[in-house]
């Protein structure tokens, strides 16, 4: 591993480049505050970027989600890294040091111009996981359409090594022995935006998310309704049939203490009730019955759009999914309690059913920085009420799902609330007179 | 930049199938490819990405390019993102022209043909016009470094200790006799259980510290004038003795934080106003607060055994089933907090008196926050009943008969048990009451400060400028835009003060050039565009003596003219134009549009 020789000095480091971290250093690159974001994928944008449209106002998740990923990449305060991992922060008298590894893309990111031909030289084809592993990409790929920074990556696990790739690259970018590299960075705060992943699609073993291939996650629903998504219309995976009959099993993996996830998850009754939308207009024979135990739909504009649906002929269901079993013909067998027919249990087959997973802390920094976490694994918020960033550590702060489940809406705004409070706390660490945006010497604006 | 040669570069959308699905972008690319001056015409996936927008870079730099056309979804989400990329192929901003061929054209008709016809014809449109536009520049205005508050609750108090810890001044306008808000009247508050008063007294105390704020109570503001970065708002602010000043309070930005109250049931609304033991949650919690542990819970003199909560009053109201009160519009939406406020109440009644009986009617139980489900746990192992109850059938709330455990009856239809009909006899019945926007006042006359259909105060866009309002320079905090809760109320208020440093930092803003201009040569000073400006101080006729001669011509204060264009429409010698919106331009478009129709081809 190569340590970086250079040290560079940031005002805010901001972990995670979803569209919390990303808000938040937008609003404080505004401020004239110097920020690097460090993001472990190859591409900015967060889950915000994979879905299709999004609640409430049905706005397709690209349109509002790359310019802001494009603001951020232009911005002349910001400093992206990608497949980047922060290891540590320690904290030296007021500044935090922060070591980053910088994983290898076997690409060289200042030659490669993003022109594809790698791509279509390559040969080895690879399940595409940003597609919900149903369709496929080559082994050196662009990661998506929109991906900032539009580089490509090489996976070496699924690499035969026969060069193609190199010898049609125009710039020759392409370094089989790239290795991770270490750097170190000097903030003066941090934000942690680090996120959220959906609940295993196999947690709750009676639901059998792993076994029944027409039981998919929301997450692959998403792809299947973008536009530009893997087969550009929604068919089921098994068998590529187009389902006449859809249904959502809510909570699925949230409010079951018996999975150690007691809370409420907060967007899946949204996020279901909009699939559930955009389904009815892709396939306007199909039934679509979403099973629930209390449907949440409190954002403003929200319970409108949950009427709407009701409206619609989507149906609700109030009952509790007990268990799902494989039928004939691939379909897919739920068995639930009707409670409003008196908890008595009854048995529907459907031809595609989407668990609604709930969403779990990305990423356990505790061992890496001084901040602590509560008992639901999310980052803990000493005063939430009045003080909804600040975590336990002074200089370090919190943004969006980091601090437990949120809509895009919330996370944009506690991102905003983010960067007030970092702004006021560099404010106040500086005597009174200076400027808070030193230019940091040695950053290479990407 | 008239004698230059003119090279337009038209760029098409695909909107990753949204546009492409409907339209057949290629066939609208070439169409525009054969046009006069067009050097560059492509279609892209994405243009909004950033090799999209890499294309007009790289385009600009190539092939020398001067006037750009990007048609794609609307102008609201991606005008400014390729002016950016204008700009940075080295052109002047406004050398450029959106066409919507998205929420316009490829989401709105059903028919291909018809769809690329009139993409096409849009698209013809706006080169006609691309080819008129002129370098323009931002009118640059200085700014004053002072936010105004409008509400001294929690949203506005928060706001107003970020702006100042940032070192900005600060007046805060509050129209009752303190600050704090609602959350000074809860006891503790959910989730962290920490008393209301006492937030209240830390973002007081916090408040009281710093120079930088000034605080006015029993303050109203009466109007206000002016455009972001130079606001002036009128107040009347009462005196001790009675009598009450006026003051002027320049502001470069104002902060919205008036507020939400509970909503106020109609007489006889689960038998409210018609029966002293209906009550709602904030007064019942004030109940709660005021009566000692060791005492006995009364209501009107009675003692309490069983008490009823009923959830969802004055909210998720549906048409049909809920009347609208007078001159309100039925509130469809969901109050956010009093699911939660009433699960809490539930279980503080039943510690402080664990005799009571509670029954809980709900719809669905909104328990979605962080350490909120905990507290509806908490309540269920408190003992509480629940009933669900559908909107079609609420509860009745009628007088029990004088032998029954209660004195009021209870009937609900209860989908837990199969929409079996239960009565139940309660001596207390708590209307967990929704949330109701405060009165902004004349601030929101002044300044034309959008409302929803709800009455709650509009952000632009809930994602892309969620606390920000169409009028510039004014942002939103807390309740007064939707309900939330206090977490919530001070994220949002922290999301506006942030907006408020990024514009007031700079020491100026910079307006848009979409402003009247007037052709001296042309201008006779007969003053007729004046009699149809209705913005005060945007157009004055000057009057100056040149040869000894007195000339009268009309003169735009940038400023203030907001390019409505009403004076254009009257001027006889067509001497006054609207920058960028020329009637050159509207006449380019039209002809571009009618001389030559677009066939449009069958499906
Ligand atoms: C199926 C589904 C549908 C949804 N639909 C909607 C909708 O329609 N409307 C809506 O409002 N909300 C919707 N949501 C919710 C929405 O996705 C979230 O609110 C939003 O994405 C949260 O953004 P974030 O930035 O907090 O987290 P994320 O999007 O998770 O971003 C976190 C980022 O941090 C990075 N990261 C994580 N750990 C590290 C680390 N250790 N080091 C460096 N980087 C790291 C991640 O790679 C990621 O890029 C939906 C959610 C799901 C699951
Ligand atoms: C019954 C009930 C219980 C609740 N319990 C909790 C709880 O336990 N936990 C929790 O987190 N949240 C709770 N909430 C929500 C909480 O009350 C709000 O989140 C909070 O009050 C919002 O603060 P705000 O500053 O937006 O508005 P407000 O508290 O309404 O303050 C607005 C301020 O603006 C002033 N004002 C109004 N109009 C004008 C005007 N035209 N000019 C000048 N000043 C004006 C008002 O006088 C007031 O001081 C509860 C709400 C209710 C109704
Ligand atoms: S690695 Fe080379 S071939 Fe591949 S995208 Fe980059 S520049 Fe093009
Ligand atoms: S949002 Fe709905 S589906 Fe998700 S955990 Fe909460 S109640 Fe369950
Ligand atoms: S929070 Fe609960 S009580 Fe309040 S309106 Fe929403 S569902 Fe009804
Ligand atoms: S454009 Fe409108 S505001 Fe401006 S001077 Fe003309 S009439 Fe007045």
């Amino acid at each position: 591993m190569n340590r970086a020789a250079s040290t560079e000095t940031v005002d805010t480091l901001v972990i995670g480049g979803g569209i919390a971290g990303l808000q938040t250093a937008l609003d404080l690159a505004d401020l004239g505050l110097q920020v690097a974001i460090v993001e472990k994928e190859p591409s900015i944008g967060g889950k915000m970027i994979g879905l299709s449209k999004v609640f409430p106002t049905l706005d397709c998740a690209s349109c509002i989600t790359t310019p802001k990923m494009a603001a951020t990449a232009h911005h002349e305060n910001i400093r992206i890294l990608t497949l980047a991992e922060v290891e540590s922060v320690t904290r030296h008298d007021e500044d935090f040091s922060v070591r980053v590894t910088l994983q290898p893309r076997y690409v060289d990111e200042d030659l490669c111009i993003g022109c594809r031909l790698c791509e279509y030289a390559c040969d080895a084809d690879v399940a595409d996981e940003f597609e919900g592993g149903l369709s496929a990409h080559r082994a050196i790929y662009i990661p998506f359409t929109n991906a900032i920074p539009q580089l490509a990556i090489l996976d070496p696990m699924e690499c035969n090594l026969c060069g193609q790739c190199a010898v049609a690259c125009p710039t020759d970018a392409v370094v089989f022995d790239q290795k991770p590299r270490e750097i170190e960075i000097t903030a003066r705060s941090v934000v942690v935006a680090t996120g959220f992943e959906t609940t295993p699609m196999g947690a709750k073993e009676e639901y059998r998310g792993n076994e029944i291939v027409n039981v998919i996650s929301p997450l692959t629903m998403e792809r299947l309704l973008a536009p530009h998504g893997p087969y550009g219309r929604v068919l089921r995976p098994a068998d590529g049939k187009v389902p006449d009959s859809v249904a959502f099993v809510q909570c699925a993996g949230s409010r079951d203490r018996s999975l150690g996830v007691p809370y409420c998850s907060r967007v899946c009754c949204m996020y279901a009730i909009k699939q559930a939308m955009l389904l009815s207009g892709a396939l306007p024979f199909a039934d679509i019955t979403i099973y629930y135990m209390d449907i949440r739909a409190f954002g403003k504009g929200y319970e409108t759009f949950f009427q709407n649906a009701s409206a619609m002929g989507i149906e609700f269901v109030k009952g509790k999914v007990a268990r799902i079993d494989e039928a004939g013909d691939r379909n897919v067998e739920v068995r639930f309690e009707h409670i409003d027919e008196l908890g008595q249990v009854e048995e529907r087959t459907h031809d595609l059913v989407v668990l609604s997973l709930g969403m779990l802390p990305a990423a356990d920094l505790r061992d890496r920085m001084p901040i602590s976490v509560s008992s639901d694994g999310f980052v803990t918020v000493p005063k939430p009420t009045i003080e909804p960033c600040r975590t336990n550590e002074p200089g370090i702060f919190v943004a969006g799902t980091a601090a437990g489940p949120k809509d895009i809406v919330d996370a944009i705004a506690e991102a905003g609330a983010a960067a007030m409070a970092v702004s006021g706390y560099l404010k106040k660490r500086e005597p009174a007179g200076d400027a808070v945006c030193a230019v940091s010497a040695g950053m290479e604006i990407r | 930049m008239n004698s230059e040669e003119v090279k337009i570069g038209v760029y098409i959308c695909h909107c990753g199938g949204n546009i492409s699905d409907k339209v057949d972008v290629e066939k609208v690319a070439e169409d525009a490819g054969n046009l006069p001056d067009v050097t560059v015409s492509r279609t892209y996936t994405f243009m909004c990405a950033d090799p999209g927008q890499e294309l007009i870079v790289e385009d600009i730099e190539k092939h020398g390019l001067n006037r750009i056309v990007v048609a794609s979804c609307s102008p609201s989400l991606h005008e400014t993102t390729f002016r950016s990329a204008v700009v940075r192929g080295g052109l002047n901003q406004f050398l450029y022209e959106h066409v919507n061929i998205r929420e316009q054209v490829s989401w709105v008709h059903a028919s291909t043909g018809e769809a690329t016809a009139k993409a096409t014809t849009l698209v013809r449109a706006a080169i006609a016009r691309v080819r008129h536009h002129e370098p323009l520049s931002l009118i640059r205005v200085g700014a004053t470094s002072r936010a105004l508050v409008l509400g001294g609750g929690v949203a506005g108090l928060r706001a107003a200790l970020d702006l100042a810890v940032y070192g900005l001044p600060v007046t805060i306008v509050e129209k009752s006799s303190r600050l704090g808000g609602q959350v000074a009247e809860f006891g503790t508050v959910f989730p962290t259980g920490e008393s209301g008063a006492e937030l209240v007294r830390t973002l007081v105390r916090d408040v009281s510290a710093l120079e930088e704020i000034t605080v006015l109570t029993g303050a109203r503001v009466t109007g206000a004038t002016g455009y972001v970065g130079n606001f002036t708002v009128m107040v009347e602010q009462e005196r001790g003795d009675g009598s009450t000043e006026d003051l002027e309070i320049p502001a470069g930005a104002v902060i919205v934080a008036t507020g939400s109250r509970p909503y106020e049931p109609d007489m006889g609304e689960f038998g409210f106003g018609q029966f002293p033991e209906v009550v709602t949650l904030p007064d019942f919690i004030q109940i709660l607060n005021e009566t000692r542990a060791d005492g006995d819970l009364t209501v009107n003199g009675k003692m309490i055994r069983r008490a009823a909560f009923i959830h969802c009053v004055g909210s998720r109201q549906i048409e049909g089933i809920q009347k609208p009160k007078p001159g309100r519009p039925l509130n469809e939406n969901c109050s956010r907090i009093c699911c939660t406020a009433t699960l809490k109440a539930e279980s503080d009644l039943i510690e402080k008196f664990p005799g009571v009986f509670v029954y809980d009617l709900y719809r669905d139980i909104r328990t979605y926050g962080r350490n909120h489900e905990e507290i509806y746990e908490r309540a269920s192992r408190d003992g509480v009943s629940f009933l669900c109850y559908e909107p079609a059938t609420p509860p009745v709330v009628t007088m029990a008969a004088p032998d029954d455990t209660g004195n009021l009856l209870i009937t609900v239809k209860d989908n837990l048990t199969a929409g079996m009909e239960i009565e139940v006899a309660v001596d207390l019945v708590v209307l967990a009451v929704g949330m109701e926007p405060a009165d902004v006042g004349p601030l929101a006359e002044s300044l034309k400060l959008p409302a929803g259909a709800d009455g709650f105060l509009q952000e632009v866009h809930p994602k892309l400028r969620p606390v920000e309002m169409a009028v510039a320079g004014v942002v939103l905090a807390g309740t007064c835009q939707s309900p939330r809760d206090i977490e919530e109320s001070c994220a949002s208020a922290s999301a506006a003060a942030v907006k408020v440093a990024g514009l007031l930092t700079r020491g100026h803003v910079d307006l848009e050039p979409y402003v009247a201009r007037v052709n001296a040569d042309r201008c006779e000073g007969t003053g007729i565009c004046l009699s149809q400006c209705e913005y005060d101080g945007a157009l004055k006729i000057v009057e100056s003596v040149i040869d000894g001669r007195a000339i009268r011509k009309a003169v735009v204060n940038e400023a203030l003219c907001t390019g409505c264009g009403a004076c254009v429409a009257v001027c006889p010698t067509r001497a006054i134009d609207i920058n960028g919106w020329t009637l050159d331009q509207f006449e380019a478009m039209v002809d571009a549009m009618c001389a030559d129709p677009v066939e449009v081809a069958s499906d």
